[in-house]
C-alpha cells in the first residue's frame, strides 16, 4: 500500500517530489564528497615569522609539487606561510641568525602526486638574498633586491622588478623576467627565456631547444650573450640603443629585419668571417654595449621596436 | 711570560706540550686559558672533518669537458693499460697488433688492387681533384665519417687508407676525439640514471626523461655536424655546453632518485 493512498503525502505528485528533493540531495552529496578534499587542502597550514637584523638569506628547498611565491615588504621580518594538501609532506622551517631555511619534505614515498602539493608564500625585506630549489610548480619573485639562485626541473620562473645577480637554472621550465636589473644568468635544456623591459648590464642566456626573446634596452657598457641550440633568438632594440652586434649560426638562419639601422663595425676591428657559420657584425649608435647572438640550427631575428 | 708570548709559543710550537713558563702564565691568565681552549676546540673539530671530500661526478665531467674544449688536455687515442701485463700477454699483444696491422694493410692493398683492376675495366672516371681534396683533409680529420671512409677506399692509395683506418678504429663513440673521454664518461653514467627512472610514473621524471632525450638528440646532431665540419668552432661550443648540460641532468636524476628512495 502506497503512502499516497494512506493520505500521508496526498498533495505532492512524484514529479514535484523529484524537482524539489533531488536537487537538495544532489547538493548535499556534492558538499559531502568535497568536504574531505577541502579539509585536506586547507587544513595543513604553517605560518612562522622571523625577525632579522641585516640582509637576510632565504633558502628554500621544495621537493614537493607546488608554487613558491616571494614578495617584499618594509618590515625587518621574514614571514613564511606554507600550505600543504596532505600530511604526507612536512615543513622544516628554522632560523640561524639572518638565514632562514625552509624545506618541504616528502614523508611518505608512496604518496600520490595530488597529496604532494606544498605551496610556500614568503614575505621578505626588500633586500634579501634568495636560494630556491624546486622540482615543479612556479617560482614567483617580486620586488626583491639581492643575489638569487633559482633552480627548477619542470617549473617556470617568473621575476618582476628584481635586481641583483640572478642565476636561473631549469631543465624544462621557462623564465619570464620583467623589469629586472643587474646581472642575469639563465641556462636550460628546453625552457624558454623572455626578458622584458630589463635594466640588466650583464646577460648570459643559454637554452638547448628553447626560444629566447630579449625586448628592451641594452645598457651602455653592458655585455649580452644569448644562445639557443635549436630555438629562436629574437632581439628587439630601440633606436636610442648603442651596441655592437655579432650574430652567427652554424646551420640555422639569420633574419635581420633591422639591416637599415646596423652600420659596419665603427671601432676599426676587422672581423674574420668563418666559412662554416653564417651571420654578421654590425653597430647601432656608438656601439657601447656588446651583444652576441648565436644559434646552432635555429633562427636569429633582429628587430627594431620603435 | 706575557699574553703575546703565548700566541708566539702556540704559533711556533703548537698546542702540546706547552713549556712550563707558558703553563704558569695560563694558570694565572683567564683570557689566555680561554684563547688556548678555543684553539684546542678548533683543532679537535678540524681533526673530526673527513680527510677528503669527494666532489660529485658532474664536477669532474664538467671540468674534463672544459679542459678538453680549451685544448688543455686531450684524450689519448689508444689508452695505455695501467696494470702491468704478463710476458705472455705482452708478447701476444705485440705480435697480435703487428699481425693485425699487417693483415689490415694487406687486405687494403688487395682491395685497392682489385678496385684498380675493376676501374681499368670500367674506365677512368675519377676526377683528380677528389684525390687532392682527400689528401689535404686527411691529416686534420681524426675521426672521418663512415661516408668519407668508404670514399677513401675507392680513391686513395693503400698507404693513406690504412693510416686513416687506424686513426678511426679505436673510437666506439661518434664523439670528436677531444670529447671522447667526456662522451664515454657520460655514456657510462647514463644507464645508471635512466635505470632509476624506469619504474617512475611521476610527471617530473617524465620531464627529465624527455629532456635527456632532447639533449642526446642535440649532441648527436652536433657530433654528426662536427664530423663533416671539424673546424666549426661554434658547433664545438654548443657540443661542449650540451655535454655539460647532460652531465648536470644525469646528476640531477641520480640525486632525485636517491632523495626519494
Amino acid at each position: 500500500m502506497c503512502l499516497q493512498m494512506m493520505g500521508i503525502i496526498p498533495a505532492w505528485s512524484r514529479t514535484q517530489l523529484k524537482r524539489s528533493v533531488l536537487p537538495v540531495l544532489g547538493a548535499a552529496l556534492f558538499v559531502w564528497s568535497a568536504a574531505p578534499a577541502q579539509a585536506a587542502g586547507t587544513g595543513q597550514r604553517v605560518e612562522r615569522k622571523f625577525s632579522v637584523t641585516g640582509r637576510p638569506v632565504v633558502v628554500i628547498h621544495n621537493v614537493a609539487n607546488g608554487r613558491i611565491e616571494i614578495k617584499s615588504w618594509k618590515n625587518a621580518e621574514v614571514d613564511v606561510l606554507g600550505t600543504q594538501s596532505s600530511n604526507k609532506i612536512g615543513f622544516d622551517i628554522e632560523q640561524a641568525g639572518d638565514r632562514i631555511d625552509v624545506t618541504a619534505n616528502v614523508l611518505d614515498a608512496a604518496a600520490q602526486p595530488l597529496e604532494l602539493e606544498a605551496n610556500l608564500q614568503l614575505t621578505v625585506p626588500e633586500e634579501t638574498e634568495l636560494q630556491l630549489k624546486t622540482e615543479t610548480g612556479l617560482i614567483y619573485v617580486e620586488q626583491v633586491t639581492g643575489d638569487m639562485k633559482l633552480e627548477s626541473y619542470a617549473g617556470d620562473v617568473h621575476l618582476k622588478e628584481v635586481s641583483g645577480y640572478i642565476i636561473v637554472k631549469t631543465t624544462g621550465g621557462s623564465l619570464v623576467c620583467g623589469q629586472c636589473a643587474g646581472k642575469l644568468d639563465f641556462s636550460s635544456i628546453s625552457g624558454n627565456a623572455q626578458i622584458l623591459q630589463p635594466q640588466l648590464n650583464n646577460v648570459n642566456l643559454m637554452t638547448t631547444t628553447g626560444n629566447i626573446l630579449f625586448d628592451g634596452e641594452f645598457v651602455r657598457t653592458g655585455l649580452y650573450s644569448m644562445k639557443s641550440g635549436r630555438g629562436l633568438v629574437e632581439v628587439r632594440f630601440s633606436s636610442n640603443d648603442s651596441f655592437d652586434l655579432k650574430a652567427q649560426t652554424s646551420t640555422g638562419t639569420v633574419d635581420n629585419q633591422a639591416a637599415a639601422f646596423l652600420k659596419p663595425d665603427t671601432h676599426g676591428v676587422k672581423h674574420i668571417y668563418s666559412n662554416l657559420t653564417h651571420g654578421f657584425f654590425g653597430t647601432v649608435g656608438k656601439g657601447l654595449a656588446k651583444v652576441e647572438l648565436s644559434s646552432y640550427s635555429g633562427t636569429i631575428r633582429i628587430m627594431r621596436r620603435d | 711570560m706575557q699574553c703575546k708570548d703565548i700566541e708566539i709559543v702556540l704559533e711556533q710550537e703548537g698546542l702540546e706540550p706547552l713549556p712550563p713558563e707558558a703553563r704558569e702564565h695560563l694558570a694565572e691568565c683567564r683570557e689566555c686559558r680561554s684563547y688556548v681552549a678555543d684553539i684546542t676546540s678548533l683543532v679537535d673539530a678540524a681533526h673530526k672533518l673527513p680527510s677528503e671530500i669527494a666532489p660529485p661526478e658532474r664536477v669532474w665531467i664538467s671540468l674534463r669537458a672544459q679542459l678538453e674544449a680549451e685544448g688543455i688536455i686531450r684524450t689519448p687515442a689508444d689508452p695505455v693499460a695501467v696494470e702491468k701485463a704478463s710476458w705472455w700477454d705482452s708478447m701476444r699483444a705485440f705480435f697480435g697488433n703487428r699481425v693485425m696491422a699487417t693483415a689490415m694493410v694487406g687486405i687494403l692493398i688487395a682491395a685497392a688492387a682489385v678496385f684498380e683492376i675493376r676501374k681499368d675495366k670500367v674506365g677512368e672516371n675519377t676526377s683528380p681533384t677528389q684525390e687532392i681534396v682527400h689528401t689535404v683533409q686527411a691529416p686534420t680529420q681524426a675521426l672521418p665519417s663512415s661516408n668519407q671512409t668508404s670514399n677513401q677506399t675507392s680513391n686513395q692509395t693503400s698507404n693513406q687508407t690504412s693510416n686513416q683506418k687506424l686513426t678511426s678504429a679505436p673510437s666506439e663513440s661518434s664523439a670528436p676525439a677531444e670529447f671522447a673521454g667526456t662522451a664515454q664518461a657520460l655514456n657510462d653514467q647514463e644507464p645508471v640514471a635512466t635505470g632509476m627512472l624506469l619504474t617512475s610514473r611521476s610527471p617530473i621524471d617524465a620531464s627529465l626523461r624527455d629532456n635527456l632525450k632532447k639533449v642526446n638528440e642535440f649532441i648527436a646532431e652536433c657530433e654528426h655536424h662536427l664530423k663533416e665540419h671539424p673546424q666549426d668552432e661554434l658547433t664545438r661550443e654548443y657540443l661542449s655546453a650540451a655535454y655539460q648540460q647532460k652531465a648536470e641532468l644525469l646528476s640531477a636524476i641520480i640525486e632525485r632518485a636517491r632523495s626519494i628512495n
